[in-house]
């Protein structure tokens, strides 16, 4: 078995986390709401940055135990096509969408590599800014993915728990718990520009995951010093599979530990999607969250059957808030905060670089 | 008359501000009114053509009697802002270009090396460079050599608040700068920028100061008075502090006297 990385118990600088984390903390909620307050005004000001999903590919190749898409469900599967792509594209335009997050399963026959890629550059054609949630890719496939325009990688660890994990992903390429936790390395080195971590609430002891995803956000943060870093907050949410989560996280708990993280790490994106409700996203806007999900389909082709009202299927999983973008930026506006659809130019696309790599890269344009 | 000289503009004012960090872009544009600042920036990131409610660019550059600076916040390397200034002129027709390159965009500190490689590319095709650096006297004349139109230091961190924190380098810079120097960033309260300006500085740029206050328009006003008091303090001449007092057994009485 391998060695888990040193990094992972590195307790330079948790105390204090560690500290505000606790349940039986002294400092009150209260205390930790303020104080995450004022940093998030003073750092980021009254905006959100809005971006929505959109779901290629339900395909997948993986057990995980709490997945609606696992490859043991009877979930049909589809995969969209380029013109698919492309009305949902124009479908998410007409909601003012402009920055989007892709997302596949596991690499599938149907979903792989190269498929992802040509979806990246149809996306990256329309929009000002694409990232992408899928599976791990090698150093080079990053770089290709950059190249065609791809800004960002969101991947989750779901639980650094080695045990807790191996046993919930029960098959398929997610088995391999260090292979997963290498992952954001990866694409940063391959000149991905930001990355999104984040655990699955409720899958394991959620502080020590929570400890565990700060260490993560340190180590890569002096390892690779250019890079953007953001950090999600999902919760279980119901969904396909109907599986039970045994460590439940309440809303207290979840506002304890975003509040903690405003505060150990005041410069850090944090993210909050849909999968809650809209009264406690409306509650967290400001307090700590600077970057919201907006219109979630989590069904593969759902913005264009929306707007049709086609066929209904299940989604990965439920969403809560299920507000449209009018309503949820009225509400936000109510509360002085301003929805920020474009915080992005696509002049910046490309590899993270230095001068020499980046006058270098301007020759070799492999997406156009 | 007073008058700011960036390249061949002039402004009576000397208070820039940002527009970014704002809760809409009401409060913002009457901040912008109440500052009466002539030179304003705006993020290229914030341009945008496809949905004018999230548009920065449309509404600002409808006010009477403002120049727009267009930043390139955002961009991590020089290849990057030259290809985002671009992109800002054809858009705003702006001469001007605020090169701001942060390759962390955690600490948002300027990366010196890109900056310095993206403003000698600018200024020679024609841009009033307007380069965010951190207080570093040496860059500072480098930039100024290779044709910069100022030069903006920082007072402290982006959005920290921590004021003139580099005031020793600001001091450096001013003092041997040859083209007009702008502190810019982490300026928390009207004093700081009397200060900043008491001490010789052309112009202060202040966005979050005024955005995270209680009442923008307010706070902006309360800027522009400052920075004008400070203006005219410099220009009135401080009076000497007094290094130590005046020994009662004079210390040169050996010398004799004439």
């Amino acid at each position: 078995m391998t060695a888990l990385p040193e990094w992972l118990s590195d307790n330079r600088d948790t105390a204090s986390l560690a500290a505000m984390l606790s349940p039986a903390s002294s400092q009150s909620l209260e205390t930790l709401a303020a104080e995450s307050r004022a940093i998030t005004l003073r750092r980021f000001g009254r905006t959100i940055t809005l971006y929505a999903p959109l779901y290629l590919s339900n395909y997948c190749s993986s057990g995980c135990a709490y997945c609606g898409f696992a490859s043991d469900r009877k979930t049909p599967r589809h995969r969209l096509e380029p013109d698919e792509i492309r009305r949902e594209l124009a479908a998410m335009k007409k909601l003012g969408i402009s920055d989007i997050l892709l997302l596949t399963g596991e690499r599938t026959a149907a979903a792989d590599f190269d498929y992802l890629q040509r979806s990246v550059a149809i996306a990256a054609e329309e929009m000002q800014r694409v990232s992408v949630e899928a599976f791990p890719m090698s150093v080079s496939e990053y770089r290709a993915l950059a190249d065609c325009g791809c800004t960002g990688i969101t991947i989750y660890q779901e639980t650094y728990n080695r045990e807790r994990y191996e046993a919930l992903h029960r098959w398929g390429p997610k088995k391999d718990f260090i292979a997963r936790l290498e992952t954001p390395a990866r694409a940063l080195e391959g000149g991905i520009k930001s990355v999104g971590l984040g655990v699955l609430l409720g899958l394991s002891d959620p502080v020590e995951d929570a400890l565990s995803l700060y260490r993560h956000v340190r180590h890569l943060g002096r390892t690779y010093w250019r890079a953007g870093m953001s950090v999600s907050f999902p919760r279980m949410r119901p969904q396909t599979g109907g599986y039970e989560p045994p460590f439940p996280v309440d809303d207290h708990l979840l506002a304890r530990i975003i509040f903690a993280f405003r505060i150990a790490l005041p410069d850090t994106e944090l993210v909050l999607s849909t999968r809650e409700s809209a009264t406690f996203r409306d509650g967290m806007a400001g307090l700590g969250i600077t970057r919201m999900s907006i219109e979630s389909r989590t069904t593969v082709g759902g913005y264009y059957e929306s707007e049709n009202e086609e066929r209904r299927e299940k989604g990965q999983f439920e969403i809560s808030d299920d507000r449209t973008a009018r309503e949820f930026c009225a509400a936000l506006r109510r509360q002085n905060i301003e929805p920020v659809f474009k915080n992005w130019e696509p002049s910046y696309n490309g590899p993270s670089s230095s001068i020499t790599l980046a006058m270098q890269s301007e020759k070799e344009q492999p997406c156009h | 008359m007073d008058l700011l000289q960036i390249g061949s503009y002039t402004f009576s004012s000397r208070l820039i501000l940002g527009t970014g960090k704002f809760s809409n872009s009401t409060v913002m544009l009457d901040a912008v009114r109440a500052s009466g600042a002539q030179l304003v920036t705006v993020a290229l990131r914030r341009f945008n053509r496809e949905q004018a409610e999230d548009d920065l660019f449309g509404p600002l550059s409808a006010i009477e009697g403002i120049t727009l600076m267009p930043n390139t916040s955002g961009a991590s390397t020089a290849a990057e802002a030259v290809r985002a200034a671009h992109i800002a002129r054809e858009l705003s027709g702006s001469p001007f270009i605020k090169v701001e390159i942060h390759p962390n965009p955690q600490h948002l500190m300027p990366d010196p090396i890109e900056t310095f490689e993206a403003s000698r590319i600018l200024a020679k095709e024609g841009f009033l460079v307007m380069p965010y650096i951190a207080a570093d006297p040496v860059l500072a004349k480098r930039l100024e050599e290779v044709g910069c139109a100022s030069v903006m230091p920082l007072g402290s961190a982006i959005g920290s608040g921590q004021g003139l924190a580099t005031s020793e380098m600001l001091n450096i810079i001013i003092r041997e700068s040859g083209i007009p120097v702008i502190v810019d960033a982490g300026l928390r309260s009207p004093s700081e920028a009397a200060h900043a300006m008491e001490m010789g500085c052309e112009a202060v740029l202040v966005n979050s100061a005024v955005a995270a206050a209680g009442n923008p328009s307010e706070m902006a006003e309360a800027f522009a008075e400052a920075v004008a008091a400070g203006r005219k303090a410099f220009r009135a001449g401080l009076m000497q502090k007094s290094g130590s007092a005046v020994a009662t057994s004079p210390l040169t009485s050996f010398l004799g006297t004439f």
